[in-house]
């Protein structure tokens, strides 16, 4: 079997979270298009079907579930739903997540309330989509996790405190699902950089991406490809890992995101 | 375009240096099943060496790609300069390097003499420079190119006995991010892969340390070169444009073991 035929998803089912939109829906479709049938999930039900019809575009069963990760029975009960549709779970991208309440609070300024919803949202969700999962992979013998951190899980920046401890929290959740499930289960990581999703607004604020090394934002669709392989047989032997995706911010990164500071060259 | 014809390599022509490392042996006949044609060249001008890059090559006309086999010594600037200008000459164009130098050295430190601790570094750390500068004049030129460096855990983790192998190696990473940020505008993407622990190589040579691994690693058992390789192509291919200055690393988990 060639390397390119290994990428081929036919027969696999994978439930995104958070597929409603953005990364998660780009998520979503390329995993179809490379084979998969997907439960796509997400709290609001006009944009998982409009991802389903998507999904169905390309020729792949959808299932379009109502769910919110930070209710451990609505991931019980959606859980239950993909397995009586599908029989069975291959992938699981844990993706649904995002700035939440008091996200760029000054610390003495985050409420209780704050600190609870973006701890749930951004690292509680994927605990419970796993933990729910989890023992039907085992079953099978076989499964993928691809849990979706951020360059913040990563490094840390002024006044972010909520998010950047729960996407850190996500990436050493996810060291242990590799130390404890390995080889039957593999769990990775990706740390998209600044995706502005198509939003006039986002690439504002962005600036477009000049300060990114590579000097642009990313796309939803450059995702898609990443999301493929980490679901694939290419990656049997890939556990507890992070691909960041980010046209080069991590890879220097000491001044503000993704300014690559370009060290000033020796004059005669 | 369907997403994983991104991953395709058709039309594209790579360099691999270190065909007879298993990872190196590895990656050339994955980009070449991917699409690509590929020229391979040794580390050393050992004879060993070369009979294994020339099979290597057999391999990829196998597959109905186009190769060659090339003896160079990869620390040496003028060969590494030629089995780029080959690789050109032959393909007409070079969008692919991939480094996979890979000279084994386990010595306590104060036992390395300094001849020896240049040719560690040279092999593993230098070759690298040199194939990065000498493919760039091409990459540079047609504002495309993937670079993909070969490293090892070794690189993340300190070994005792290993201070010159995991300095070099660490080297080969670091460079890796500096290049991608200095090239990042130019079309030209470099990454690392960071490969776990894979049979037949100089360290387990030493039964119980083999014993050991395969004990403590979360798979219990060595990765096969061939489980590295699809990183590679990944790297390599359209599928990747957006990434560069990373190490995708295939560990099978050791490094998330405290």
């Amino acid at each position: 079997m060639g390397v390119l035929d290994k990428l081929n998803l036919d027969g696999k089912a994978a439930i995104v979270t958070g597929a409603g939109r953005g990364l998660g829906r780009a998520m979503a479709v390329a995993l179809a298009d490379a084979g998969a049938d997907i439960v796509a999930t997400a709290r609001t039900r006009g944009q998982i079907d409009e991802t389903a019809d998507l999904v169905r575009d390309k020729g792949r069963r959808c299932l379009a579930v109502v769910c919110d990760v930070t209710d451990s029975e609505s991931v019980k009960g959606m859980v239950d739903a993909s397995l009586a549709e599908f029989r069975q779970i291959d992938i699981l991208v844990n993706n649904a997540g995002g700035a939440t309440d008091g996200f760029g609070n000054a610390l003495e300024a985050i409420t209780d309330e704050q600190w609870r919803v973006g701890i749930a949202t951004n690292l509680t969700g994927a605990m419970y989509c796993s933990r729910a999962v989890i023992p039907h992979m085992i079953e099978r013998g076989s499964g993928k996790i691809i849990n979706v951190t951020s360059g913040f899980g990563l490094r840390a920046a002024r006044n972010n405190f909520i998010y950047t401890s729960a996407k850190a929290g996500l990436i050493n959740f996810t060291r242990s699902l590799t130390m404890t499930y390995a080889p039957a289960i593999q769990a990775n990581l990706i740390a998209p950089g600044l995706f502005p999703h198509g939003v006039p607004a986002m690439q504002e604020w962005w600036k477009g991406g000049k300060f990114v090394p590579m000097g642009r934002l990313g796309g939803d669709e450059e995702l898609g490809p990443l999301c493929v392989f980490l679901a694939s047989d290419l990656t049997s032997y890939m556990n507890g890992q992070i691909i960041v995706l980010d046209g080069g911010g991590l890879a220097g990164g000491q001044l503000p995101t993704g300014f690559a500071p370009v060290i000033p060259l020796e004059r005669e | 375009m369907m997403v994983v014809e991104q991953f395709s390599l058709a039309g594209k022509a790579a360099l691999v240096i270190g065909a007879s490392n298993p990872l190196g042996r590895a990656a050339a006949v994955a980009l070449a099943e991917a699409g690509a044609d590929v020229g391979v060249a040794t580390t050393t001008r050992s004879p060993r060496e070369e009979v294994t890059a020339n099979s290597c090559a057999n391999e990829i006309w196998a597959l109905n790609r186009k190769g060659f086999a090339l003896a160079i010594d990869a620390a040496d600037e003028s060969d590494v300069d030629l089995s780029i200008e080959r690789t050109v000459a032959e393909f007409g164009r070079l969008d692919i390097l991939v480094n996979a130098p890979d000279l084994h050295f386990a010595t306590p430190l104060t036992d390395i003499s300094l001849a020896e601790w240049r040719r560690v570094i040279d092999a593993n750390l230098t070759s690298v420079f040199l194939a990065c500068r000498a493919a760039a004049r091409e990459m540079l030129n047609q504002e495309s190119g993937r670079i993909v460096n070969i490293s090892s855990v070794l690189a993340e983790r300190g070994m005792a006995n290993g201070s010159a192998y995991c300095a070099a190696q660490a080297g080969v990473l670091n460079m890796t991010r500096a290049l991608a940020l200095e090239w990042a505008k130019s079309g030209v993407t470099v990454n690392g892969v960071g490969a776990g622990w894979i049979d037949a190589t100089g360290f387990l040579a030493d039964e119980n340390m083999r014993r050991q691994l395969e004990r403590y690693l979360p798979y219990k058992r060595l990765a096969e070169p061939e489980e590295i390789s699809g990183a590679v192509v990944y790297l390599a291919s359209d599928a990747a444009a957006y990434l560069t200055g990373q190490v995708i690393w295939i560990e099978g988990g050791a490094l998330s073991h405290v």
